[in-house]
């Protein structure tokens, strides 16, 4: 009896916090460049939620849309790489949807 | 004769206050709940398109209605910044025609960058607008259709007509 009690509260209880639960939200990315040293620009992405991105794609690509570089994010979700000269942006491509473009004016 | 052991403290109190707490538990979805199914209204497209809504837009041959999903300044995002969600319906006409619509701050480079992926039914779809941190009040909404034959359609709003919430905070946050 007394354990057919607790299991109603627990019943009652999900049920209530179950309707406080709101749809799901999305977990845009984020990529973050800064100079690592006076010649390496390192690069951290992931996603709001805390989810990494081992393998995906980082491409570095000059104004005229001409790759200079296409290369992964590591098991740390992080990359390095030389910086290349004049005006580029890196983009890192999770799929549709999901790219992150940083301009070099915002490498930190 | 057997002698009943006393509960201990702890067993005591929660013997005591279980019944309150389980009122508390059947009360609060009575105080919340007109709340929550305003919310939930809300969500399921009952209460339009989204809380407000910015109007049709042309996009080449196609256009759209686009709301602001809630009339709210962007979420915080973590390390993602900040972002806004908007709301998007296509014209009937255009639904068998329209693949994807994307909608991002300033002009895409390419298709790769045009922004976030609008998902859901081509009736009522969102998508969560990242803001980026040198975005100003002045600044532009660029709204991509891309077709299923390839074509690819743009169209801008000024983020102070597509989201006057969103322009006052950002004119608060000021430039950094």
């Amino acid at each position: 009896m007394m354990g057919f009690r607790t299991g109603g509260l627990t019943l009652a209880v999900i049920g209530a916090v179950s309707l406080f639960i709101g749809a799901a939200w999305a977990h845009p990315p984020f990529c973050i460049c800064k100079m690592a040293n006076a010649t390496t620009v390192s690069c951290e992405g992931g996603f709001a939620d805390g989810t990494g991105v081992p393998g995906v794609r980082l491409d570095v690509i000059r104004y005229d849309e001409s790759v200079v570089l296409q290369t992964k994010f590591g098991p740390d979700s992080t990359v390095s790489f030389k910086r290349p000269d004049g005006e580029f942006y890196m983009l890192f491509d999770a799929g549709p949807g999901q790219s992150f473009d940083v301009d070099y004016k915002d490498i930190q | 004769m057997t002698v009943l052991a006393s509960p201990s403290r702890g067993a005591s109190l929660w013997q005591r206050w279980r019944f309150h707490l389980s009122a508390l538990v059947l009360i609060l979805p009575i105080v919340f709940g007109p709340a929550w199914f305003h919310e939930n209204a809300f969500f399921d497209g009952k209460k339009g398109l989204g809380q407000r809504e910015i109007g049709e837009i042309a996009v080449g041959p196609w256009s759209v209605r686009l709301a602001e999903f809630k009339l709210v300044a962007p979420d915080a995002e973590g390390r993602a910044g900040h972002a806004k969600e908007f709301a998007l319906a296509l014209c009937p006409a255009c639904v068998d025609q329209v693949k994807a619509a994307y909608l991002r701050v300033g002009k895409p480079r390419n298709l790769r960058t045009a922004g976030a992926l609008f998902s859901g039914t081509p009736y009522r779809q969102t998508a969560e607008m990242r803001v980026p941190e040198r975005t100003t009040a002045d600044d532009e909404l660029w709204l991509t259709l891309e077709g299923w034959d390839g074509t690819l359609h743009q169209a801008t709003i000024p983020i102070r007509k597509a989201s006057p919430v969103m322009a006052a905070w950002l004119e608060k946050r000021g430039r950094p």
